[in-house]
């Protein structure tokens, strides 16, 4: 089943062009990585799909339904912003309360627990709260709303490693127990790439890289040897990336597999991680439009 | 299956009721905050009001009325701001529809407005039979605002309280659809109307029409009448502009 679809969705704030004809499936109860560097339009996706924001063109979808003023998409739908605002005078305990009122399978025991994890007290003012604590206050939600979609604009911001790896831990349990679809957007590619089962990859208001994650793994090898051999052996595939030291030759290239008895022609292979996959991706694309310029 | 289950409950509850019910109760979360300050802040003024005006002989010849009773109304404006700055950002955060957060808000904007005339009302009962709480002090009534019918005396605080805090959510939605140089072209655009207003009524030479106005029209109709026109018209116009704003 489809959670999410987007049909050529176009974003513009007067003439720059946020979003440039988007179009993506997000799978139902898989975690979802929207990767992309920033300004490249991963916010404005997730607005799009929370209803927060509206687009300017394109056929928008969420549950079958177009998500905009429509509470019947957005009961299912939590979404957690790094930039997320609290009124003043808020305390933790009443933010809480707030996202106990409005998601219907709020879960407050599991809100509790994640409150004693994360060594948040309930009386603290948010205003007060470190950047870290502030960040856990919407992981605490947006785990505990257990929305059938659900939406983490890079909420570590501030946490530290410990925090961090504490909230894929929890992510990762509750997700087994409870099956629903999460999109995790993040900078933090190599951290979360056990994660993410399905990679949407934006860039530039458009999308690069719609592909599950096992299946990105095995569509690239970084090669390394004599020049010439790995020029032999690159041909043909698209080069994503490309180091010269003396007669030497590494290069990343998309749609190859290893070919380990090519090893006495002195050709080394290694797999890509899915960071350097994205930023090599990335790259290639701004490369383009260099040269399209 | 535990997420079958969460949609079998979504499908029979009337959620729409529960929506704007719950973004209501966002601004009433922090109770203390929300419904204790205003009156912390009265008091407070009623007090300071009540130790100077015992010090003042009682003269009969001076006005002894005071303005303290403002202070309620302002707070009121400014909590109506800060709804639109503070809460509506939270609330969409935590998927509420504009709807849904205007639904809850004018409902929270109704009864609160209800509720503060009706104990300005009893405060006013109170200050009437106590002679001016002993001292022939006018906290609570205010010259033209006083009515010697209850039911009249209560619209005329409510009404107020209304219009402020639609006039103060105007504002906070224009802030949050246009962002300040939205607020400055109202602001600015207001003097100026009201300024071009003025330069016309003294050139026309009828400054008269206005006094005859305000002095002809029922004090009920001018202070409850056109505030409650004026009030239901920027709600509308504020409705309006949420529909496209953004948290």
């Amino acid at each position: 089943m489809t959670a999410v679809s987007m049909r050529g969705v176009t974003k513009r704030y007067g003439d720059l062009t946020a979003l440039d004809a988007v179009s993506l499936e997000l799978r139902e109860n898989t975690i979802h990585g929207l990767l992309g560097r920033n300004g490249a339009g991963k916010t404005t996706i997730m607005q799009i799909l929370t209803g927060q924001n509206v687009e300017t063109a394109g056929r928008v979808e969420v549950f079958g339904e177009r998500p905009y003023e429509n509470s019947r998409v957005l009961d299912r739908v939590c979404f957690i912003r790094e930039a997320q605002k609290y009124p003043d005078g808020f305390r933790v305990r009443d933010a809480l309360r707030s996202a106990t009122l409005l998601f219907p399978s709020w879960d407050a025991e599991f809100a509790a627990e994640l409150v004693t994890d994360f060594q948040l007290r309930e009386k603290q003012q948010i205003k007060k709260l470190s950047r870290g604590q502030l960040s856990a206050v919407g992981v605490i939600i947006g785990l505990a709303s257990r929305a059938p979609l659900t939406f983490f604009d890079e909420p570590y911001l501030g946490l530290d490693a410990v925090a961090r790896q504490l909230f894929y831990d929890r992510l990762l349990a509750d997700y087994a127990e409870h099956p629903r679809t999460v999109v995790l957007s993040t900078h933090l590619i190599d951290e979360v790439s056990d994660l993410i089962e399905h990679v949407v990859l934006v860039d530039k208001g458009k999308v690069l890289i719609d592909e599950d994650a096992d299946v990105l793994r095995g569509q690239a090898v970084t090669v390394t040897g004599p020049t010439a051999a790995v020029k032999a052996f690159a041909e043909g595939y698209t080069e994503l990336h490309r180091e010269e030291l003396g007669g030497f030759l590494r290069v990343t290239v998309a749609g190859a597999h290893p070919e380990p008895q090519l090893r006495s022609e002195g050709l080394e292979f290694e797999p890509v991680s899915l960071q350097q996959l994205v930023v090599r991706t990335t790259q290639q694309h701004l490369d383009d439009r260099k040269v399209a310029l | 299956m535990t997420t079958a289950t969460a949609s079998d409950v979504l499908a029979t509850t009337p959620a729409r009721r529960r929506r704007y019910l719950a973004s209501a109760r966002i601004h009433l979360v922090n109770l203390p905050l929300s419904l204790g300050m205003p009156w912390l802040i009265l008091g407070s003024a009623f007090v300071v009001n009540l130790i100077i005006f015992s010090m003042i002989p009682t003269d009969g010849v001076g006005d002894r009325t005071t303005g303290g009773i403002m202070s309620i109304y302002i707070f009121t404006l400014i909590a109506r701001v800060v709804s639109m700055t503070q809460s509506f950002p939270f609330a969409l955060g935590l998927s509420v529809t504009r709807r849904d957060f205007f639904a809850g808000l004018s409902l929270v904007i109704v009864v609160e407005s209800a509720a503060q005339g009706l104990v300005l009302t009893v405060l006013r009962a109170i200050e009437s039979a106590s002679n001016g709480w002993g001292i022939d002090m006018t906290f609570f009534g205010v010259l033209f605002l006083v009515q010697d019918n209850w039911f009249l005396q209560w619209v005329l605080y409510t009404v107020p309280f209304l219009l402020l805090s639609y006039l103060a959510v105007l504002f906070g939605t224009v802030y949050k659809r246009f962002g300040q140089l939205g607020m400055w072209v109202v602001i600015v655009g207001s003097v100026l109307v009201g300024g071009a207003a003025a330069i016309l009524l003294t050139w026309s030479r009828s400054w008269g029409v206005v006094g005859r106005f305000f002095s002809e029209t029922a004090p009920l109709t001018l202070f409850a009448g056109y505030p409650a026109i004026l009030a239901v018209l920027f709600a509308g116009v504020a409705w309006l502009l949420l529909r496209r704003a953004t948290p």
